[in-house]
């Protein structure tokens, strides 16, 4: 039994959130394989694989975003509407004022800065509730939008396109296969072997306990088949596609933030910020600074994923934007941060956010309606989330340790307490 | 009371166990009609449990034993079941709606009714009467917000009275009220012993244990150690600390042999305001000094404007700043923020760890470092090896019990909390650590040890100043104690004239001698 | 110990790598590129998608029935799909992504926004499926194959007309007062309809016989966003508030549809001013009740069963890998090419020759006796 234990605390690291976490992802998982039985193989063929990329990215983009917004215990209601408002100035200014689509992009951010210093302005220097400030840019920014838009369709420029809907170029031998997105798998299983090495030196420095080798073997072999599955997928689809650009910048933007969050000083304001306020400002922490940066930041990748879904869609359209607020939001909850702030991680949010994706889409492959979907959505967030709290209020979770409990009443060994309860005691004592 | 009253409660053996750990073992506990009950132990011997058994809290089942209650045995499966029986408990944290009137609150979920809405004449009239037998005037339509501590402590003594209370089990009551309001509460136990209502009163407060109760029952890791009889076994605080710990304590203090050095730290003529309110001046031109190797101690009642001074010196986290400098090694220095404050070498512990001086969501050893993670940052990004070697390396030195640093603070008991915070602030490298009420909700043993800390500290060249409202301790471990009446500084007493006496009347009377 | 660890990953990643390789069938050689309209047909019983707009009137929903049936009849499986209330566009497109990865021959789309599609219709074209415009022409994009819609800019003719006729037979001479209503400016036929009316009444209200009461001309003043009724019901309240406080009376209201027609009457009767002559189009049920019971002046009978019909009819000539019939290669350019389209003609429903238009229909005949 307590090798079970070590084995899901050696695989998934032994803390809760890392339980939850794991909780997640095999959601995720059974998702997955759930789906791909049921569409008889359409849900990892290399044609939805890509389009399920490209049409969520702008949806996960928002969560990482908002995963930082909640963290620091706000919330932002306005992301939608500023992703609107920014795809329609973008759009304009290319279209009637003829501006190149790079600087268009660099415009779209710039006015995502100042939306965000705006709102984070009265968040952070006035005091006013996170969720005043963007209730009213909700209702602000999608009247702005309908103001400069008339409410009309504006296309935007070849060019521009591409952030939403481009592919990797075809370069280099005919291998089969989009040979960029090959070496970006290749990168990224190099990535995974040297973040573990990597991980496993900074134990021994520790002077931690070492997972035993097999296991960190295991683990690695995991990642990889996984990395190289989806490698093989989005570099095999029709000539022409790859990994989508959207996908990329998504990836880079998870890779750098969940960076931000873990291992910099800012990132832990954040968090210090969300879990106790009064006493992060009693050491040293600046506020102001952290809730109008993390205020601020949401809205440039609300602006970010604005664009990315019009350039998807070819154009800035008046219904862009509605109701994105719910669905990174979702997302974030699903992934497991807390309602109360200080708690949750970018990979958690990213997670949370795929499986409400793999489920849209499979729901969708299946031919179930949209009515439907959205019941079965707002199940799964309920759900999702009372799980947390559920097992939060029943002490550790332990999902091996649940699957288990049929067989250990036949256990020889019966006497021996059960795992997750007895690491509890020491803790009581300890606590005494 | 009379010796040979018949018990009202006997709990019989009680045994409660929790997933792995065994919290009550075969406890006895019996309280006889018309006493004052005091229960002793170290945080974590099991008194609040026994208590959530007797309440109904743990409800009946979920333990093993018997409760004897008024000749008859009871199961109470509910806290509705054990108030119904006249058994009432005030927690430490109380239950009252700030934004209520006392009215509201004395008869909130009891609301007399008629007709289906609620009688507020006859509950304002019931309210006049219990308000009268706990001795609070007030008007019953103040809001709870609006009077202090001791009184929200008396209203919820009322609310007991309003539910017919016959046993009254009172946790912690005077741990966040002032000298005066605390003896003001002790006399109100004696009057109800007068009226034969029986107190159980579980306090950390060994004088106020000594001062009023009759039987003394003392707990130790779950296990009954003995019960005392007061007057018969003649029994004082050392007495009932070596029940507590198991052994005698030599001295509540450690030893030490001051080193003090030169003033280097001053603040001059230091006033500042309310923060809402106008009128109202929090600090009064306060000057005082510090040097180095020297414990100053500041004594006050509580609200007497000691935790707001304090912060305000702190990157001015409290009201707004008026007028006052502060020099530090003879030179002045600018603490507009608290990140100015830590760097000019200042660390403040704060009164409430668990509102204001943790983040109870982290682990120990981002506690142990936050206030100053540039210390293990290389270009703004954390060095985890460097974060874990520091955090063991305080683990070991203030020996904090935890199974690893990567534990969760919230897990942790109350002093090895301190400690934790202790070690954040120690961590800051600080010249000048204000530690607010150090000791509050600690155990005794958890005590000694933080005073051995404070001692370390000034032993390397550093000055503590401790705000405590626990005069024995200021008087036991400061060089010198300033006192603190309404905003002002209205004494300075060296070591060798402490005595609670003069603190006392220079804490409560604002005599005219504002300090150079 | 460094080397057993590097050993271990190298030996399961190699197993992992190859099962995978070989379980991953690439998809490449599949792709047919750009397999234009027409050529080589396709299996019967292939997969046909469907995607329409959010349920938002009872044609839509009648139209997705149709559909369902009719290519279920035809022998072809068929995939309808709605997109949801809130999240129209992106629903929308990833209904039309999922169909494309599910292998659709043809897909019909009912465009919630024509002008955000371009992406999924590429998709679809590179996947080597057809696709077919229903009702509304999806534009900046060169990926379009058919367009199938009733004669929309006929019926803002008719409907302009609609509207002089039901006036002069209240009162025989002018000057009118009318307000003009328009449909939601995302969707492209709104302003074909405004159009067709406008060429009607233009020339009426340049020489003064009918007077635009509020003075709101341009189209962008009298959009109405979404089609939502609520809106349309708003402005009226507005319009009537600001414009027609006094005596002034409303001789007649141009509503490009059924829904909205309704929403104007309510406002109307809300301010307790005299019934106006006002249009309407989609043939609602509620609406031809109306008619009947001599509110509401007139509707457009654009029959879904027979646009739907041609659509299936349209499908199935594809399926054979012949040329689907049009009628009109000229007039439909969405930006980027022209489409060639197959309209149907409008008819025009007042109270007098209902009973001859719904005879067909099985909902709205009884409704006319």
């Amino acid at each position: 039994m307590s090798r079970i234990t070590d084995l899901q605390k050696n695989l998934f690291g032994g803390t809760t959130s890392n339980a939850r976490q794991f909780g997640m992802i095999s959601t995720l998982v059974a998702i997955v394989v759930l789906f791909q039985i049921w569409t008889d193989g359409l849900t990892l063929t290399s044609g939805n694989l890509i389009a399920v990329v490209s049409q969520y990215s702008y949806i996960l983009i928002l969560a990482v975003g908002m995963l930082m917004v909640i963290v620091a215990g706000h919330i932002d209601l306005s992301v939608g509407s500023v992703a609107a408002f920014t795809g329609i100035v973008v759009a304009k200014a290319m279209q009637e004022h003829s501006l190149p689509w790079p600087l268009g992009i660099l415009l779209g951010l710039l006015v995502g800065a100042a939306i965000g210093a705006w709102q984070g302005f009265w968040v952070a220097y006035i005091g006013v509730p996170a969720f005043i400030v963007t209730l009213a840019g909700m209702m602000l920014f999608r009247g702005a939008n309908q103001y400069i838009g008339n409410a009309d369709t504006v296309p935007v420029p070849e060019g521009f396109r591409k952030i939403g809907a481009g592919f990797l170029p075809e370069v280099g031998p005919d291998t089969g296969y989009n040979n960029l997105t090959l070496l970006l798998g290749l990168a990224a299983c190099a990535g995974v072997v040297w973040r573990e090495w990597k991980a496993r030196q900074t134990r021994r420095e520790m002077n931690a306990d070492l997972a035993p080798l097999w296991v960190t073997g295991v683990r690695l072999a995991v990642m990889i088949a996984v990395i190289v599955f989806a490698t093989l997928r989005f570099a095999g689809g029709r000539v022409g596609t790859s990994l989508p650009i959207s996908g990329i910048i998504l990836i880079a933007l998870v890779l750098a933030y969940s960076h931000y969050t873990r291992n910099t000083i800012g990132g832990r304001h954040i968090y210090a910020v969300g879990g106790n306020a009064r006493a992060a400002e009693l050491s040293g922490v600046k506020l102001k600074r952290v809730n109008f940066a993390v205020m601020m930041n949401m809205s440039v990748l609300a602006a970010l994923a604005g664009m990315i879904f019009v350039a998807r869609s070819a154009a800035s359209g008046p219904q862009d934007g509605l109701s994105w607020e719910l669905d990174a939001i979702a997302a974030v909850f699903i992934g497991g941060a807390a309602v109360s702030g200080g708690l949750g991680t970018v990979s958690g949010s990213i997670v949370g956010g795929l499986v409400m994706a793999l489920l849209n889409n499979g729901l969708q492959l299946q031919g179930v309606g949209s009515d439907m979907v959205q019941i079965i959505k707002g199940l799964v967030l309920l759900l999702a989330v009372a799980f947390d709290v559920y097992n939060k209020s029943q002490g550790r979770f332990s999902i091996i340790g649940t699957l288990t409990r049929p067989f250990r009443r036949e256990d020889p060994a019966g006497t021996a307490a059960p795992p997750a309860p007895a690491s509890d005691a020491d803790k009581t004592k300890v606590a005494g | 009371m009379t010796p040979t009253a018949p018990n009202l409660l006997e709990m019989r053996s009680i045994t409660k166990t929790f997933p792995g750990v065994t919290a009550l073992a075969d406890v006895s506990l019996a309280v006889r009609e018309g006493e004052i009950h005091a229960i002793c132990g170290e945080n974590g011997a099991g008194k609040s449990t026994l208590m959530k058994v007797l309440s109904g809290v743990h409800p009946h089942g979920s333990y093993s034993g018997d409760i004897v209650y008024r000749g008859e045995q009871v199961r109470f499966d509910s806290i509705r079941a054990s108030e119904q029986a006249g058994i009432v408990i005030i927690h430490q944290e109380l239950a009252l709606v700030p934004g209520m009137s006392i009215t509201e609150n004395l008869f909130l979920g009891n609301e007399p009714r008629r007709r289906g809405s609620i009688d507020w004449k006859s509950a304002q009239r019931r309210a006049l009467e219990l308000m009268e037998q706990v001795g609070l005037r007030e008007d019953p339509d103040t809001l709870i917000k609006d009077i202090g501590v001791g009184k929200q402590q008396l209203v919820e003594i009322a609310k007991a009275f309003a539910k017919d209370v016959k046993l009254l089990i009172l946790d912690e009551p005077t741990a966040a009220l002032n000298e005066a309001d605390s003896q003001h509460l002790l006399d109100l136990l004696r009057g109800f012993r007068e009226r034969g209502i029986t107190s159980i009163m579980i306090s950390h407060k060994l004088n106020e244990i000594e001062a009023v109760a009759d039987t003394i029952t003392i707990l130790r890791d779950g296990r009954t150690i003995e019960s005392l009889d007061v007057k018969a076994d003649g029994v004082n605080e050392d007495r009932i600390v070596r029940g507590m710990v198991g052994r005698e304590l030599d001295s509540r203090f450690p030893d030490r042999t001051p080193a003090i050095g030169e003033v280097f730290f001053e603040v001059r003529d230091w006033t500042v305001r309310h923060p809402t309110s106008d009128e109202r001046m929090v600090c009064k031109g306060s000057s005082f000094q510090v040097r180095r190797g020297e414990i100053v101690g500041f004594a006050g009642l509580m609200g007497a404007g000691r935790t707001e001074l304090a912060m305000s010196l702190f990157g001015r986290s409290y009201g707004t700043w008026l007028s006052g400098q502060v020099f530090k090694d003879g030179k002045e220095i600018r603490l507009k923020t608290v990140a100015d404050a830590i760097g000019h070498g200042l660390a403040y512990v704060s009164e409430d760890r668990k509102s204001i001086g943790l983040n109870l969501l982290d682990d120990v050893k981002t506690s142990m470092v936050a206030a100053k993670l540039s210390k293990i940052a290389r270009r703004r990004v954390i060095d985890p090896v460097r974060e874990h070697r520091i955090a063991e390396d305080y683990r070991t030195s203030l020996r904090i019990k935890t199974p690893s640093v990567d534990e969760g603070v919230v897990k942790l008991s109350g002093g090895n909390q301190q400690k934790v915070v202790l070690a954040k602030w120690m961590f800051t490298d600080p010249d000048l650590l204000i530690l607010d009420e150090p000791t509050r909700g600690i155990d005794v043993g958890a005590k000694f040890e933080i005073y051995g800390i404070i001692q370390r500290l000034v032993a390397q060249g550093k000055g503590v100043v401790v705000i405590s409202s626990e005069l024995p301790e200021l008087i036991g471990l400061c060089d010198r104690i300033y006192t603190v009446f309404e905003g002002a500084i209205t004494g300075e007493v060296a070591r060798a004239d402490a005595d609670p006496e003069v603190l006392m009347k220079q804490m409560t009377a604002n005599k005219k001698s504002p300090t150079p | 110990m460094r080397r057993t660890l590097i050993k271990s990953i190298t030996a399961v990643g190699a197993a992992a790598l190859l099962t995978l390789a070989t379980a991953c069938s690439n998809e490449r050689e599949g792709s047919s590129g750009s397999d234009s309209a027409g050529g080589k047909g396709f299996s019967k019983g292939s997969l046909i998608g469907v995607a329409l707009p959010a349920k938002t009137s009872e044609n839509w929903v009648l139209a997705g029935d149709l559909f369902t049936n009719g290519l279920k009849d035809a022998g072809f499986k068929a995939d309808v799909q709605y997109a949801g209330a809130s999240t129209t566009v992106a629903d929308q497109q990833a209904q039309i992504s999922s169909m494309v990865t599910k292998g659709a021959k043809v897909i019909v789309i009912g465009a919630t926004d024509a002008s955000q599609l371009a992406t999924q219709v590429k998709q679809a074209k590179d996947e080597g499926a057809t696709v077919i415009a229903y009702d509304r022409l999806i534009t900046n994009t060169p990926d379009v194959d058919y367009y199938i819609a009733f004669d929309n800019f006929k019926v803002g003719e008719l409907q302009g007309q609609a509207l002089i006729d039901g006036m002069k037979a209240k009162k025989p001479k002018g000057p009118w007062t009318i307000e003009l209503f328009s449909g939601s400016p995302d969707d492209n036929n709104s302003k074909v309809f405004f159009e067709g009316a406008m060429k009607v009444l233009k020339p009426l209200i340049d020489k003064g016989d009918i007077v635009v009461g509020s003075g709101q001309k341009d189209i962008k003043q009298t959009a109405t966003q979404g089609w939502k009724a609520e809106n349309a019901q708003q402005r009226m309240d507005s319009l009537l508030t600001s414009a027609y406080s006094g005596k002034k009376t409303l001789d007649g209201v141009l509503s490009p549809n059924d829904t909205l027609a309704r929403a104007i009457l309510t406002s109307v009767k809300g301010a307790g001013k005299p019934v106006p002559v006002v249009t309407g189009q989609d043939s609602e049920v509620e609406s031809v009740k109306s008619i009947m019971a001599g509110v509401q002046y007139s509707t457009i009978n654009k029959d879904t069963r027979k646009l739907v019909a041609e659509t299936v009819n349209m499908i199935k000539s594809l399926q054979k890998g012949d040329k689907p019939t049009v009628n009109d290669t000229k007039s439909y350019n969405n930006g980027d090419k022209v489409v060639p389209a197959y309209l149907l003609p409008p008819v025009i429903v007042t109270k007098k020759n209902a009973a001859e238009a719904y005879a067909n229909d099985p909902k709205l005949a009884p409704l006319t006796k």
